[in-house]
């Protein structure tokens, strides 16, 4: 369900209980309300039954004869309001009640009536008159406190209402705020993990999308991100090799001009002198012939090792073949863009187990940057020597060229960070530096912008313990 | 009359073998060598009438061979090998009065036509 739904499910769900408790809460003002009318009403008889019986008391104390009219006139009076109120009345205290009272009423009335008639007033009577107001006034009494006892249970029954429905309108509140929080951030961990795996240049991607919610739509998109960029970064990197074939294409091209040269003035000369050349003579040509198309060989073969996608593939190897042929192989680059190069080499150096191909790859990267860091009439130096610790064989490659900025210099080892534009991928350091990495060696840069850079590789010096591994 | 005499400067020893077979075919004296320093040293000892050099060589290169020549030595006609057929040193070449210009592979038919020129011209 998507996470929309589930925020519009919850919102109705407190919604429809607010409305509920409002509705009750109404409804139970409204009970309020009459009960409050009710005792209203209750107060009223009981102010009319008390005047009745005051007029009682002045009458037998007083023999004061119109309070005798007095109650009568109250009695209709009090009947007349009853019976315009007779609803509300039914509906609070009952039909009985009702009918109790006015039978009351009527005993009363009865009572009053025979003491007129007689005009005599004996004890008997009298205690008969009281008798009945005193029930009259028990009446309304009963009914008041029985009404407030009404009243106060509604507003206590209110109360409670409206306590347990905030809680549970805050319990469920809670509930879903925390379960959809919890899965936005669940989600939102998986993606900023992916996130951060990506800009790493991890490209993997998270599997087991369960939710079909917002989230999980931004994971599939994040998915299809990463899975894009891989197959870019694949490409990339492979077009970035080609671009380094070619450079070393070139220079394998102008490597190979020499032998067929030879070859080619080899041939003119024997048909030109072949009547006059012995046997031997054409032997000796032809072994020449054969000479220079091993070194064409020779040339090719390297070439085709370093094209060759390959696995890593560590060997021990004399680190100043590689140099060398790195250099040779840029000879041609060196001189068309008419730049100095110097090789200082340290004969002495051990072996050390490496792939030749990827350092090889690493080196030319070097010497590529450097060229293109320089106008015409640059100098570049390469050397080779052991570290100050010894533990590392070190090779730098350094230029005369323009410099790298310091604020860019943090960034010269990412992935695609070129300042050239269309000219470069903003892969060769990057593709170096992992090369490096893999060789558990450190690849570092020092550069003065105007004056020129110097990249240094250190690779490990193998010991006992990786000999034995290795053998 | 005295032989002509042509020196060839190549630091591929085939070069210098087939261009002296060659050329010695033609009843031209010839003098080889690997590198340009002991050719330079040469020539102050005695007078050729063509140099045939390479461009691209370790140490002095063909082109330093050119301009020395052509200042020192006038009377001497220049042609260059060259690997790079490249338009700027062909242009710097031409203005240091280089005679001919051959990329390589040379053919040493046209080669000879060239210096057969350089020397009618004389
Ligand atoms: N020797 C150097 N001198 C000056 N700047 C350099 C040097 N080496 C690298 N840089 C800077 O570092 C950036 C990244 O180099 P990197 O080799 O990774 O990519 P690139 O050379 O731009 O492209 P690519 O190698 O794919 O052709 C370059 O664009 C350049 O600005
Ligand atoms: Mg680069």
């Amino acid at each position: 369900m998507k996470i929309e739904h589930r925020i519009t499910i919850s919102n109705i769900f407190n919604f429809i209980l607010i409305i509920i408790i409002i509705v009750t809460a109404f409804q139970n003002l409204n009970l309020v309300l009459t009960k409050l009318r009710f005792i209203e009403i209750a107060d009223d008889l009981n102010t009319s039954f008390l005047e009745m019986r005051l007029d009682e008391k002045n009458f037998f104390l007083y023999k004061d004869k119109t309070a005798l009219f007095d109650i009568q006139y109250k009695v209709d009076e009090t009947i007349h309001s009853i019976d315009t109120v007779k609803n509300d009345i039914v509906k609070a205290v009952g039909e009985n009640n009702l009918d109790q009272l006015n039978l009351d009423l009527q005993d009363y009335v009865k009572v009053i009536n025979e003491i007129q008639l007689h005009s005599n007033y004996d004890t008997e009577s009298a205690t008969k008159l009281r008798e009945a107001g005193r029930k009259l006034r028990e009446f309304s009494n009963t009914i008041r406190s029985l009404e407030r006892k009404r009243v106060n249970g509604i507003i206590l029954n209110s109360k409670r209402i409206l306590l347990h429905s905030s809680w549970i309108i805050l319990i469920s509140a809670l509930i879903v705020g925390h379960l959809i929080s919890r899965k936005i951030l669940n989600s939102m961990r998986a993606i900023e993990n992916l996130a951060l795996s990506i800009s790493e240049g991890n490209f993997k991607t998270i599997e087991h999308i369960k939710t079909k919610d917002e989230c999980g739509s931004v994971i599939k998109a994040l998915n299809f991100m990463s899975e894009e960029l891989k197959n870019r970064e694949e490409q990339l990197i492979q077009s970035k090799k080609l671009a380094s074939i070619g450079v070393i294409t070139a220079g394998v091209a102008h490597e190979l001009t020499n032998p067929v040269n030879n070859i080619s003035m080899l041939a003119q000369t024997y048909i030109e002198l072949y009547d006059k050349l012995s046997r031997e003579d054409r032997i000796e040509f032809m072994n020449k012939v054969e000479g220079e198309t091993d070194r064409m060989k020779e040339i090719v073969k390297n070439f085709l090792d370093f094209s060759k996608p390959k696995e890593p593939l560590l060997k021990e190897v004399d680190i100043n073949v590689v140099v060398k042929k790195a250099f040779k192989l840029m000879q041609n680059m060196l001189y068309i863009s008419n730049i100095e190069s110097k090789l200082d080499i340290d004969d002495t150096l051990p072996k050390i187990y490496i792939d030749e191909n990827q350092i090889l790859q690493v080196i030319v990267n070097l010497i590529t940057n450097a060229v293109q860091a320089m106008q015409k009439n640059g100098k570049i130096f390469i050397e080779s020597k052991l570290s100050k610790d010894k533990k590392y064989i070190e090779i730098s490659i350094a230029d005369t060229g323009k410099g790298i900025q310091p604020e860019l210099l943090p960034h010269i080892f990412d992935p695609f960070f070129s300042t050239k534009g269309e000219g470069g991928t903003g892969l060769g350091l990057s593709v170096s530096h992992g090369i490096i990495k893999s060789h558990k060696g450190n690849i570092t840069v020092d550069s003065k912008v105007g004056a020129g850079t110097i990249f240094t590789i250190a690779l490990p010096i193998y010991n006992k313990e990786k000999e034995e591994e290795n053998g | 009359m005295d032989k002509h005499k042509i020196m060839v400067i190549d630091d591929e020893k085939i070069v210098c073998d087939m261009a002296k077979l060659s050329l010695e075919q033609e009843g031209y004296e010839v003098e080889t060598f690997l590198n340009a320093e002991p050719a330079l040293a040469k020539l102050k000892e005695e007078k050729f009438d063509v140099v045939v050099t390479d461009y691209k060589m370790k140490g002095i290169d063909g082109m330093d061979v050119l301009k020395t020549v052509r200042t020192s030595y006038p009377e001497t006609k220049v042609i260059m090998i060259t690997a790079f057929a490249n338009l700027e040193t062909a242009i710097e070449a031409l203005r240091a009065d280089v005679h001919d210009f051959f990329p390589k592979p040379v053919k040493i038919k046209e080669l000879k036509a060239s210096i057969e020129r350089a020397l009618g011209a004389k």
